[in-house]
């Protein structure tokens, strides 16, 4: 995958990282059917998602240290933004059972490495950042469909949109992987 | 203005959903509450069901009677039930209580269901809820022949799915999930605790929002006109 996406054609690197990316989600979305399976398919779908960046410099993926604590400020933000809707309207946040707790941090950071990492990357070398921002925003929407009831997939995709336009005007990942973790923690 | 009109589509997109959507770890459909609590979304009502097991030479087929929303199964090995002479089916039903019981001592996290059958049970059953990611979970299944108690509990499986709680059950009756309200919920990770505090820093980390993204996005575009020097990215 990686020698691939360093040698293929623009198109050919971001339709073969966008493959991956929906075959790994999908694949740990039926996994997780099976009995016993649930975290396992989260901590493995979180490992593949993430070596998807792997190779990739890290000031293309959105992983610069400059400005460090406004990306942790911003990430706390960001995780603050999806976590209104539940807390505004409980006063708390849905619960996640403890022993879920690695798995969501695994899957977090995979998909944001995955999704606002390599895939954006690819699709904004093919096509700028419009092309970066809805092409990772409606393979993000894809790969949740089969985890996810239809009614949420607007919801899902408005958080995929959120995070993808912060990627790129900020030009910054930590932000998104660290307010992915925390909704992925409460929610 | 297109990071805050996200923030404002997401919110008003997550508004209308129950909370509790993302990376599959919430229940793979919204529970269907007989008394929904104040943070779910549109609720829908909870459903019954119903099975006939065949009985065959005299010992009843193993097989499941479940709610159509799956939200409480019941599964039967062979020769689960004590059959009558002459008897060839045996009907289970399962039903929603049209109220939630709240017994003292147990606090219920899910719908209460009145389980019958024609026949009664002379080996363990397995009895699956699934519960909410809205409530506490729960740390056992409990059995009561009256919706006024008393309730017993059944305990609880170690291995069961997210969002699900098994055990077994030697007779039918009232069942529902729930914990002891003199102990915690087991197994949480609960951020808030139901605090009034929890919104507001909410609202304010909102704010920081803008006071993060602003100064990142200002600092690219500068560097996109050479303004400043290349940043340290490594």
């Amino acid at each position: 995958m990686i020698a691939v996406r360093n040698r293929a054609h623009p198109a050919v690197r971001a339709v073969l990282v966008g493959a991956y990316i929906l075959c790994v989600e999908w694949a740990r979305t039926l996994l997780a059917t099976q009995p016993r399976m649930a975290i396992v398919s989260l901590m493995l779908g979180g490992v593949a998602l993430g070596l998807v960046a792997a190779g990739l410099p890290a000031d293309r993926l959105g992983l610069g240290t400059s400005r460090f604590g406004l990306r942790i400020i911003g990430g706390l933000a960001l995780g603050a933004v999806l976590l209104l809707p539940a807390a505004a309207r409980s006063g708390a946040v849905p619960i996640l059972p403890a022993g879920l707790a690695a798995a969501a941090v695994a899957i977090s950071v995979g998909e944001e490495l995955a999704f606002r990492g390599a895939l954006y990357a690819a699709l904004e070398e093919l096509g700028g950042a419009p092309l970066a921002i809805v092409g990772s925003t409606v393979l993000w929407t894809a790969a949740h469909a089969l985890s996810h009831p239809p009614e949420f997939l607007g919801a899902v995709a408005a958080a995929g949109l959120l995070l993808a336009l912060w990627r790129w005007a900020c030009r910054d990942l930590v932000a998104p992987v660290i307010g992915h973790v925390i909704a992925d923690l409460a929610l | 203005m297109l990071l805050a009109t996200a923030v404002v589509t997401y919110v008003l997109a997550a508004w209308m959903v129950a909370p509790g959507f993302y990376d599959g770890f919430g229940p793979q459909q919204p529970y269907h509450w007989t008394c929904p609590p104040s943070a779910a979304g549109a609720n829908t009502k909870p459903s019954s069901g119903h099975v006939d097991i065949k009985v065959i030479g005299g010992v009843s087929d193993a097989n499941s009677a479940f709610t159509n929303d799956g939200q409480i199964v019941l599964g039967f090995l062979p020769g689960a039930f004590a059959v009558a002479p002459g008897q060839t089916t045996i009907s289970v039903d399962i039903a929603p209580l049209p109220t939630c019981p709240q017994p003292p001592g147990i606090a219920f996290v899910t719908n209460v269901y009145h389980a019958t059958a024609n026949a009664t049970l002379v080996k363990p059953a397995n009895v699956v809820l699934l519960y909410s990611n809205l409530l506490p979970a729960p740390s056992a299944i409990y059995l009561a022949p009256d919706p006024n108690g008393p309730w017993t509990s059944l305990g609880a499986n170690r291995e069961a799915m997210p969002y699900t709680i098994t055990t077994t059950t030697k007779s039918f009756g009232y069942f529902g999930a729930g914990y002891p309200v003199t102990s915690a919920a087991s197994g949480a990770v609960r951020i808030g605790g139901g605090s009034q505090v929890l919104p507001i820093v909410v609202a304010v980390l909102i704010g920081l929002v803008l006071l993060a993204g602003i100064p990142l996005a200002a600092m690219r575009r500068r560097r996109a006109r050479g303004e400043v020097e290349p940043e340290d990215e490594a």
